[in-house]
C-alpha cells in the first residue's frame, strides 16, 4: 500500500540574492506539494526571475535552503556544487525559459534538442530515441514533419513548444518555468498555457510557475506567492488571491488584471 | 667548475637528441597518461627539428621511451618510405644509434601518422601516434574552459546530439577520420585522424598506444588490455571504410586498408612493408 | 630493412637538402658573415631573438642566414637548438628599472619625469628609398623641415660605430625629445633609468592598482603549457615571444574588425634598453652577472570607461619582449590591458594565449603540404555512404549499407 504522499516535493526557506546593490529576493520561502503548481507573482523586478534561477542552479543564492524530495532523499540544492547541480538538471529540475532560445539549441533540429536529456540521461539507442522524440513532439503538438528541421526556422510559439517537449522528456521531479507565455502573440499565447495545463495535470510533475500575468497563474496554479521588491508579500489560494487579495501591492496587481481576466 | 661542466652533469642531448630532465618530464606525463586511460594529460612540448604539425609530439615521445636497445620503425600513411617518415626516422637513429626496421613485427618502437599496421602488434611493442588535434570535442565546442569541464564532468552528451544530428541529415555517420572513442569506459578520446578501418584494432589490444600532440602540448595513452569504443548508437552499427570488390593491386590483400590508385583503376595497401612481405612470401 | 623502397624517402631528402645548399650558399656574391647580419640587418636578428624567446644574437645570426632569411624558420633552429640544451640556472628577478636607456619617449606628457631621448628610430626618417650607395658619414640624407639639430643628430647615429646608436640628453629645449650631439662612446652615453611615469602616477592615486600577491612564481611557460586561465605572468610570456604580426593584427581587430572594442589608449613609456641578467652562482651561492639582453619595454595608459570601472583611474597593459621590436611591444601592452578588461574570461584571452605563437602556427598550416591520402581515401568512402543513404526512403532507418557494414570483432 502506498505510502501518504508526504507534506511537501520542494521546500524552500530563507532565500535571499543580492546583485551589488540591487536585492534580488530577500528570506523568500514556500512549500510544493507532490503534484502542485506553485505560482510566483510578480512585476518585473519583483524577484520572481530570480527565486527560479537560484531554485534552477543557473544563479547562487548568499542564504537559504532549497529541499527537494526525490523518492526516499531529500536534497539542499543551495548545498550542491557545479557538477552536482548540473547533474540534477538532467533528470530530476527542468526549467523552461521565457525565451526559448535560452533553453534550445537554435542550430540543431527538433528532435536533436529533445535528444539531448535524452542522451544525458544514458539513452543510446537511435531508434528510440527517435522513437520518443516523436511522441513527445506530438504531445506538445510539433508537427512530426518539423521534427528534422532546424529549430531556428521555429516560430516563437513552436520554440516553446519544443522547449516544453524537451523539459518533460526525462520526467523530471520538479519543473520550472519562467514567463512561459510572455512574449508570444495572444493567440499562440492561449495555445501554449492550455498544453502547459494538460502537461501539468498528466505528468502530475511538482512545478514552479513565475509571471506577471494573474492569466497564466490562475491557470496553471492552485497556490501563489506575490513578490515585491524581492520579497514576499502575501501567500495563498490562488483562487482566493484573485478573489480578495489582502496585501496592497497584490490587490493592485489583481485589479489591473482585471481588464483581463 | 665551469658551465660547461655543468652542462655535462645535467644531461645534454648526447642520447635521444632531448636533455634529460626534458625526457624525465615527458615520462611523467606519459605515466599519468597510462594510469588515466585517453585523458588528454598537458606537457612542456618542446620545439623539435620538425615544424610543429609534423610529428614533434610523437618525435617527444619516441625520444622519452626510447632506449639503446630498441628497434625504431617510423610510418606515415602506413608507409615507411614517405619523406616525414624517413626524416623522422634519420633523426631518431642518428640522435640515438638504435637500429631501424621496416618490419612491424620486429620493433620495439613504432613511431605512425595516421594508420596502425596491419600485422597485429603484441606485449613489448609500443605505438607512438602522431596528433594533429587532440581534442574529440572540438566540433562541438570552442571555448577551452567549457572543454575541461566536459572531460571532467565526462559530459559527453553533445558529442553524441551532433552523431545524432549526422545520422539524421545524410542517414549515415559521416566522421571519415579520429573517430570518437570512449577508452575505459570514463574519457573521450579523439583517435588522432587513423581510419575508422583502425579504430577496432585498439580495442583491448595486447600493446602500449602513446599519442603525441606536439603543438597543442598535451600526451594521452591506451594502456594494453583496455576497452575503446567508438562512439555508436545501439542500433547503428560502426562502419569502417570498405569499397565492394577492392583489393590490393600488388599482393591481393582484401583485408586491409587499401587507398586508391586512380591512374591504375585499382587500389593497393597502405601499409606498404605487409604488402611487400605479401609478395615476398607469395614469390619465395 | 627489408622493404625495398624505403630508402626512396631518404634520397629524396637528401638531394632536397642538397639543392637548398647549393642555392643558398651558391651565386656569386660573397657568403653572409655573421657580422653583417647582426650589424646590418640587426632589427630582422632581434625579431628572431623575440620570436624564440633566446637571447643569442650570434646564434641568432647564424640560424637568419640558415634560413635564407625566412623569421620563422630562423626562430625555430633557435627554439629547437634550445630544446637540446640543459637548464642550468634560473634568472634572477630583475627590475625593469635597471634598464640602460638607449631610447626613451612618453608620449602622454611633454615634460615627463627623465628625460625624452628620441634614440634610434625611423619614427621621423621620411620613407624615400634611398639610391643604393652605401651608406656611411658621408651619406646625408635629405632634411625635410624640423629641428636642424635633431636631423643632424641622426647622422651622427647612423655613423654610430657601436650599431646600437644613441644620443642622450644635454642641454637644449625641454620640452622636446633631446637628439643632441652624440659624444659616439657606447659607454659613456648610456642612461640610467628615468624615473617611470607609472610610478608618478601611482603616486597621485591615478592607477587601478593590480599589483598582486598571487603570482610570486612567473609561470614558466616553457614548462608548462598555458590554458585560458593562467595568470597574467603567463599571458606575458606567451606575448613576448609570439609573432609579430599575430599580435599586431590581433590589436587591430579592435580597431576594424567585426567585433572587440574600443580601448583609448596612450604610451606612457616606450623604451629600448639593456637590461642585466643574473643568476645564483652554483658554488659561491651569490648572485653574478651573466650579462644583459636588450628589450623593449612599453607602458600602455587605459582611460577606463567600462559601467562597472572606477572611471576616476587609469589602467596600465605591459609588454617587454627581446631585441628593437616596438611595435611588437605596443601590441603586447595593448593585448594585456584589452585581456585584462575583458574580463580574463572571454575569447581574447583564448586567442592571445592559443593562437599568437608563429611556430604553432606556421607549422600547423604548413603540415597541409604532408600525405594526406589515408585519411582522404576515408572521407571518399564517406561520400560514396551518404550517396547511397540518400536512395534510402525515411531517415530513421540509419542506412544499412550496401557495402557490408563491418562490425569490431
Amino acid at each position: 500500500m502506498a505510502e501518504p504522499a508526504p507534506g511537501w516535493a520542494l521546500r524552500v526557506t530563507g532565500l535571499s540574492k543580492q546583485f551589488g546593490r540591487v536585492t534580488g529576493c530577500q528570506d523568500v520561502g514556500f512549500e510544493v506539494a507532490p503534484g502542485e503548481a506553485l505560482g510566483i507573482i510578480g512585476e518585473s523586478g519583483s524577484g520572481k526571475t530570480t527565486v527560479l534561477r537560484c531554485i534552477a542552479g543557473d544563479v547562487e543564492p548568499e542564504a537559504g535552503t532549497a529541499l527537494l524530495r526525490r523518492g526516499p532523499d531529500v536534497v539542499n540544492l543551495f548545498a550542491l556544487d557545479g557538477p552536482e547541480r548540473r547533474a540534477l538538471r538532467v533528470s530530476t529540475i527542468a526549467i523552461v525559459y521565457q525565451d526559448p532560445a535560452q533553453g534550445l539549441n537554435l542550430r540543431i533540429s527538433a528532435g536533436g534538442n529533445i535528444a539531448e536529456p535524452l542522451i544525458a540521461a544514458g539513452w543510446r539507442n537511435f531508434g528510440r530515441i527517435r522513437a520518443r522524440a516523436r511522441e513527445l513532439l506530438a504531445r506538445v503538438d510539433v508537427p512530426l514533419d518539423r521534427m528534422d528541421d532546424l529549430v531556428g526556422t521555429f516560430s516563437g510559439g513552436m520554440r516553446q513548444r519544443v522547449q516544453l517537449a524537451k523539459a518533460v522528456a526525462n520526467n523530471p521531479a520538479l519543473l520550472l518555468l519562467d514567463e512561459p507565455t510572455t512574449g508570444l502573440d495572444a493567440a499562440i499565447a492561449a495555445g501554449v498555457l492550455d498544453l502547459i495545463r494538460d502537461l501539468l495535470e498528466e505528468t502530475r510533475v511538482t512545478a514552479l510557475v513565475v509571471s506577471h500575468d494573474m492569466t497564466v497563474i490562475s491557470m496553471l496554479s492552485s497556490r501563489a506567492v506575490v513578490l515585491r521588491g524581492g520579497r514576499m508579500v502575501e501567500a495563498g489560494l490562488t483562487d482566493q488571491l484573485l478573489e480578495d487579495p489582502q496585501d496592497a501591492y497584490s490587490q493592485q496587481l489583481v485589479a489591473a488584471a482585471r481588464g483581463t481576466l | 667548475m665551469t658551465v660547461a661542466e655543468l652542462a655535462a652533469s645535467a644531461g645534454t642531448g648526447e642520447f635521444g637528441h632531448l636533455d634529460e630532465q626534458s625526457k624525465r618530464e615527458i615520462r611523467n606525463a606519459l605515466l599519468t597518461a597510462v594510469a588515466v586511460p585517453g585523458y588528454q594529460v598537458p606537457f612542456a612540448s618542446r620545439e623539435m627539428p620538425v615544424a610543429r604539425g609534423w610529428g614533434s609530439g610523437g618525435l617527444q615521445v619516441t625520444l622519452a621511451v626510447i632506449g639503446p636497445q630498441d628497434t625504431i620503425k617510423v610510418i606515415d600513411q602506413g608507409d615507411d618510405a614517405g619523406v616525414n617518415a624517413a626524416n623522422l626516422r634519420r633523426l631518431i637513429v642518428a640522435s640515438t644509434g638504435v637500429s631501424d626496421t621496416t618490419d612491424a613485427r620486429a620493433a620495439s618502437i613504432i613511431q605512425t601518422r595516421h594508420r596502425v599496421p596491419e600485422d597485429p602488434l603484441g606485449p613489448g611493442q609500443i605505438l607512438v601516434l602522431q596528433v594533429p588535434v587532440p581534442e574529440p570535442l572540438r566540433g562541438v565546442e570552442r571555448d577551452m574552459r567549457e572543454l575541461r569541464r566536459m572531460h571532467a564532468e565526462a559530459d559527453y552528451s553533445r558529442i553524441w546530439v551532433s552523431l545524432y544530428e549526422d545520422l539524421v541529415r545524410n542517414g549515415v555517420i559521416t566522421q571519415s577520420t579520429g573517430y570518437p572513442v570512449l577508452v575505459g569506459g570514463r574519457y573521450v578520446m579523439a583517435t588522432t585522424p587513423i581510419p575508422r578501418w583502425d579504430v577496432p584494432r585498439l580495442h583491448q589490444a595486447g600493446f602500449l598506444s602513446l599519442f603525441g600532440a606536439g603543438r597543442e602540448k598535451r600526451v594521452f595513452a591506451v594502456p594494453p588490455h583496455t576497452s575503446v569504443e567508438p562512439l555508436a548508437f545501439e542500433d547503428v552499427p560502426f562502419q569502417v571504410e570498405r569499397t565492394e570488390g577492392a583489393s590490393c593491386l600488388l599482393c591481393g590483400a582484401v583485408e586491409a586498408y587499401l587507398v586508391e590508385v586512380p591512374a591504375r583503376h585499382g587500389w593497393i595497401c597502405s601499409d606498404a612493408d605487409w604488402c611487400w612481405r605479401r609478395r615476398e612470401a607469395a614469390d619465395g | 630493412m627489408g622493404y625495398a623502397a624505403a630508402r626512396g624517402g631518404l634520397d629524396a631528402i637528401l638531394a632536397a637538402e642538397e639543392l637548398m645548399r647549393a642555392k643558398r650558399d651558391g651565386g656569386a656574391s660573397p657568403p653572409l658573415e655573421i657580422g653583417q647580419l647582426t650589424e646590418r640587418l640587426n632589427l630582422a636578428v632581434d625579431r628572431v631573438m623575440g620570436e624564440a624567446g633566446l637571447w643569442a644574437p650570434d646564434l641568432a645570426a647564424r640560424a637568419l642566414r640558415q634560413a635564407e632569411g625566412d623569421i620563422i624558420e630562423a626562430a625555430h633552429l633557435l627554439r629547437a637548438y634550445r630544446s637540446t640544451r640543459p637548464r642550468l640556472a634560473a634568472g634572477l628577478v630583475t627590475h625593469a628599472d635597471e634598464i640602460e636607456i638607449l631610447r626613451r619617449i612618453v608620449p602622454a606628457y611633454r615634460v615627463p619625469p627623465g628625460p625624452q631621448l628620441l634614440g634610434r628610430t625611423l619614427d621621423y626618417v621620411g620613407r624615400l628609398l634611398d639610391d643604393g650607395t652605401p651608406s656611411g658619414p658621408a651619406h646625408r640624407p635629405a632634411t625635410v623641415g624640423g629641428n636642424g639639430q635633431a636631423s643632424h643628430a641622426q647622422h651622427r647615429a647612423a655613423a654610430d660605430t657601436d650599431g646600437h646608436g644613441h644620443s642622450h640628453g644635454q642641454g637644449g629645449d625641454p620640452g622636446h625629445p633631446s637628439a643632441a650631439s652624440s659624444d659616439g662612446q657606447a659607454g659613456k652615453a648610456a642612461q640610467q633609468s628615468p624615473g617611470r611615469l607609472l610610478d608618478l602616477l601611482r603616486g597621485q592615486g591615478m592607477i587601478r592598482d593590480r599589483r598582486r600577491d598571487d603570482d610570486p612564481e612567473p609561470h614558466d611557460v616553457t614548462r608548462e603549457p598555458v590554458r585560458p586561465g593562467v595568470p597574467r605572468s603567463a599571458r606575458l610570456s606567451v606575448m613576448a615571444r609570439a609573432e609579430t604580426g599575430a599580435l599586431v593584427n590581433l590589436w587591430y581587430r579592435n580597431v576594424l574588425g567585426p567585433d572587440g572594442y574600443i580601448h583609448e589608449i596612450t604610451l606612457g613609456e616606450v623604451r629600448h634598453g639593456r637590461l642585466p641578467v643574473r643568476v645564483t652562482h652554483p658554488v659561491t651561492g651569490q648572485p653574478v652577472r651573466l650579462g644583459s639582453v636588450r628589450v623593449t619595454e612599453v607602458e600602455a595608459i587605459e582611460d577606463l570607461d567600462g559601467p562597472d570601472e572606477d572611471r576616476g583611474v587609469f589602467d596600465v597593459g605591459y609588454g617587454l619582449c627581446l631585441g628593437h621590436n616596438e611595435r611588437k611591444a605596443i601590441a603586447m601592452a595593448n593585448l594585456d590591458i584589452a585581456v585584462e578588461r575583458d574580463g580574463g574570461q572571454g575569447a581574447l584571452e583564448q586567442s592571445v594565449l592559443m593562437t599568437t605563437d608563429g611556430l604553432d602556427a606556421s607549422g600547423f598550416l604548413e603540415h597541409l603540404k604532408l600525405p594526406h591520402y589515408v585519411t582522404f581515401r576515408s572521407m571518399v568512402d564517406r561520400k560514396a555512404a551518404i550517396r547511397a543513404a540518400a536512395e534510402r526512403p525515411a531517415p530513421d532507418q540509419p542506412a544499412a549499407q550496401h557495402q557490408a557494414a563491418a562490425v569490431s570483432q
